[in-house]
């Protein structure tokens, strides 16, 4: 199953059910951004969907978190397709 | 720290992770505490201390501490600071740690070895014990732990706390640590004891010119007299300024520190370090080279999981919320069902006891004080054992087996629309229990507003106190039938809206709080579920022993002495010789088997009324006529009056003290069927009955509302450290229950009786 980037990064609320992306980049308040990559949320890591919405349900490399930054932090990702 | 290790002191082991990684769970399995375990991140929130039972021939014992998970030693909350402090040896009640065992879940090696990392930063001997090491398998992965071992150079065990197992090889690991300490006689063979080389820890790829910075930094700290370890000083440039890190530097140099930090940041930034950033970077970079060829995931197909397909209802939009609030009906209904059965046989304990003590003294004083006081009051309230019991084998399984994070994930859409976050939920939640642990649940809310919010509201929850005074009089004077083909029990349902009344009252009480007192902006949510799994018959026994436990004590000791102190006032200053030379008759006469049956009716009622003309006439009596005009309005006499008022430092004590004066005061006959039964039958002077259904209401309501509990308001006071917080809680609280009392009361005696 190999895994190709195929559209623009967008804000991980945007990701589809059950679709996969590969953060790309966070930008906000530096001190947002130092809480989520020491929570394990850092460029590189691959986020799944579970259940989007303001407060969405992620599982980020395989571990499920919820997860409501408002305007604080915005994480970027890159939307896999199979 | 080289020089402290003697063997006249007791070691200090630190336990520290990730929230839920099994920390807990560890510790109770190493030293046979009784710790609390529960399947959501932010369980415990304080330090606690048990000894261990090994031999170590450095230390005179092992002291073992159990410490609240975090995911970083910068700490934002304040149970993330108490790890943070008990680790630098800041807490004034624990001594640093003289080794330190950090927990890793097997499942998620790179996220928690970035707090190893910094653990390690801190040089004090470490061992790592890679914990839940039974799920690797299931979630389809294989690590190699003495290639990790290898790579860290520190020793690795591989534990499942939880089913017992590694504990024997911690214990050894630990024992060869400790007798390693510096200055012991072993301190120069060649085993290592997990302190690393500084040019092995994380930090020797931070950027040339921050150590610099630290250089100095730590050179002037040193001339200031007030010496910092390098890893304060590096946190202390990292995080920002309302960061724990701040609180170990004196008042008197507080404003140049901040100065001196404020000016190498800009020095920092021109030459390209990138603050806070920059560390994890770091951390990262680290952890990726330690665990290169140490993790396997085997390649499988990605299906949707048992776990992910039960996620998918429970956490849905508005089935999620259903299925939560038919879960808590679902519990409030079995445990009226379950519970009647034990607390009949409890009830009939109890006058049974009664009885006995009757029949083996004379009346008088003291027959007076043990069965009118202290059977009749204590054991109204043990009735509800069983309850407590039941409720608590609810909670405890739900705790454990993984949904309470997913309700909080629900509620935070709804408590966002009052401007706080689904971390409030937990706090709530274990109100339900009893406002205490809540509150000091709170500290895992790393919003301060959003905590303060969460501890004034949070003892508007219905604790479980409040289940013998709801039970009582939903038992008393709410019908026992049962509606929708028999499926529910009516008193049930009304439990369920008694539990129900102070959470609604809690959303515009949050909302008024958080908009005109703390006002500020909404807070962000983050927060890591736990797996499912079955929950552990350990757990759930060890939660409802516990409990059980700490409600005799409660009955044994708080209620006791109310008890008896509520008998004096109803017994004093009377003449009860008549009464007991009635009483004295009254006996024979029944003990006679061809007694004349008109006859002993005419003397229990003659009793009766002796008995109701002291009670009014005692120091009781009194404070009830005193009262009453005040609490009138809300349908009760001065009887309930004094008990409410004698309710202030615990709730429980209203049903002692109601059954220590329905017991003195005289009920019906004689051979008395309990506080249910002498509540119904209670009278005004006129002969209507005391109690109606809107009396029992509104006395729920005020139960429902009121702050009536001193330990938690001296939770609120330490928690806050000021006497402010708990008086504006009394005061609020105590008003609206007054205020719901007074609207329950007559709209329901219009509604029932127009
Ligand atoms: N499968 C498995 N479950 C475990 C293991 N160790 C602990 N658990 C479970 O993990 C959950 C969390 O355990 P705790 O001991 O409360 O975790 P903790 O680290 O103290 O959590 P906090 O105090 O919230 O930081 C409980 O449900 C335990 O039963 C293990 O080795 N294997
Ligand atoms: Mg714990």
């Amino acid at each position: 199953m190999a895994l190709y980037p195929t559209t623009q990064a967008v804000p991980v609320e945007f990701l589809a059910p059950e679709t996969e992306g590969v953060v790309v980049d966070l930008c906000g308040e530096e001190k947002n951004l130092h809480r989520l990559e020491e929570l394990g949320i850092r460029c590189g890591c691959k986020i799944r969907m579970l259940c989007p919405g303001e407060t969405c349900l992620l599982a980020i490399e395989g571990k499920k978190m919820c997860l409501r930054l408002g305007s604080t932090a915005e994480i970027l990702v890159q939307p896999l397709t199979p | 720290m080289a020089n402290r290790a003697s063997s006249d002191r007791p070691a200090t082991v630190a336990l520290i992770g990730n929230p839920n990684t099994g920390k807990s769970s560890l510790f109770n399995a190493l030293c046979g505490g009784q710790a609390r375990v529960g399947n959501y991140p932010g369980v415990t929130v304080e330090h606690k201390t048990a000894r261990m039972s090994l031999a170590c021939s450095t230390f005179k014992s092992i002291e073992l501490v159990d410490l609240p998970g975090t995911y970083s030693l910068s700490a934002r909350s304040a149970d993330e600071a108490v790890s943070v402090e008990v680790l630098c040896g800041e807490m004034p009640t624990v001594a640093k740690p003289d080794a330190v065992i950090v927990i890793l879940d097997a499942t998620n090696l790179e996220r928690n070895l970035y707090l190893l990392s910094q653990v390690l930063e801190l040089q004090i001997p470490t061992l790592v014990a890679l914990n839940m090491w039974d799920r690797l398998e299931k979630e389809g992965m294989k690590l190699d732990a003495q290639k990790l071992s290898e790579s860290l150079g520190v020793r690795v065990v591989c534990t499942s706390a939880s089913k017992r197992f590694g504990i024997a090889e911690v214990q050894s690991a630990l024992l060869e640590i400790l007798e390693q300490a510096p200055g012991s006689e072993k301190a120069n063979s060649t085993d290592s004891r997990g302190v690393l080389e500084r040019g092995a820890l994380a930090s020797a790829s931070f950027p040339k010119a921050f150590l610099e910075s630290v250089d100095e930094l730590e050179a002037w700290f040193g001339a200031q007299g007030c010496p910092l370890e390098r890893f304060q000083i590096e946190r202390l440039l990292i995080d920002d300024s309302q960061a724990h890190s701040y609180r170990v530097i004196p008042k008197r140099i507080s404003s140049e520190v901040a100065q001196r930090i404020a000016t190498t940041r800009e020095h920092l930034a021109t030459q390209g370090v990138s603050i806070p950033l920059f560390e994890t970077r770091a951390r990262y970079g680290w952890i990726k080279q330690r665990v290169v060829g140490v993790v396997e995931r085997q390649a499988r197909e990605r299906r949707v999981s048992t776990s992910d397909r039960i996620d998918r209802w429970l956490t849905h939009r508005w089935l999620g919320l259903l299925f939560f609030i038919a879960l808590m009906f679902l519990i409030f209904q079995s445990i009226t069902a379950f519970a009647s059965w034990p607390m009949d046989g409890i009830g009939f304990g109890t006058q049974w006891v009664g009885q006995r003590v009757e029949a083996m003294m004379a009346p008088g004083p003291l027959r007076s004080l043990l069965v009118d006081g202290i059977i009749a009051g204590v054991g109204a309230v043990l009735v509800f054992l069983p309850q407590i019991a039941i409720l608590f084998f609810f909670i405890a399984v739900l705790e454990d087996c993984g949904y309470m994070s997913r309700a909080a994930f629900m509620m935070d859409k709804f408590m966002s629309a009052l401007g706080m976050s689904g971390k409030s939920f937990l706090p709530l939640m274990s109100s339900f229990a009893c406002a205490i642990p809540g509150i000091m649940a709170t500290r895992t809310i790393e919003n301060r507003r959003d905590r303060m919010v969460t501890m004034l509201i949070a003892p508007l929850m219905s604790c479980s106190a409040r289940w013998p005074v709801y039970v009582l009089m939903v038992s008393a004077f709410v019908p026992k039938q049962a509606v929708l083909g028999g499926w529910v029990s009516v008193q049930g349902a009304v439990l369920f809206a008694m539990m129900c009344v102070g959470a609604l009252v809690a959303i515009p009480v949050a909302w008024l709080l958080k908009r005109f007192v703390f006002p500020g902006e909404p807070s962000t949510f983050i927060m890591e579920l736990s797996s499912y799994k079955w929950p552990s018959f350990r757990v759930v026994a060890m939660r409802v022993w516990e409990r059980v436990l700490s409600f005799i004590a409660r009955a044994g000791s708080l209620i006791f002495v109310t008890s008896v102190l509520v008998w004096a006032a109803a017994y004093f200053p009377g003449d009860h010789s008549l009464v007991d030379q009635a009483t004295a008759k009254l006996e024979a006469e029944q003990a006679d088997p061809n007694a004349d049956e008109a006859k002993t009716q005419a003397w229990t009622s003659e009793i009766n009324q002796l008995k109701s003309d002291l009670i009014s006439k005692s120091y009781l009596g009194l404070a009830g006529q005193w009262i009453e005009p005040i609490v009138r309005p809300l349908g009760w006499d001065g009887k309930i009056g004094v008990a409410v008022l004698a309710s202030f430092p615990a709730r429980e004590v209203i049903v002692a003290t109601l059954g220590t004066i329905y017991s003195l005061g005289g009920g019906q006959d004689e051979t008395s069927q309990g506080l249910a039964e002498n509540l119904r039958s209670a009278t005004w002077p006129d002969g209507r009955p005391v109690y109606t259904l809107a009396t029992a209401c509104s006395i729920m309501v005020f139960f429902a509302l009121c702050a009536q509990c001193v330990s938690t308001l001296v939770t609120i006071r330490r928690e806050t450290n000021s006497w402010r917080w708990p008086i504006f809680s009394f005061v609020y609280m105590t008003t609206l229950a007054y205020l719901g009392a007074w609207i329950v009361y007559n709209l329901m005696s219009f509604w029932l009786d127009p």
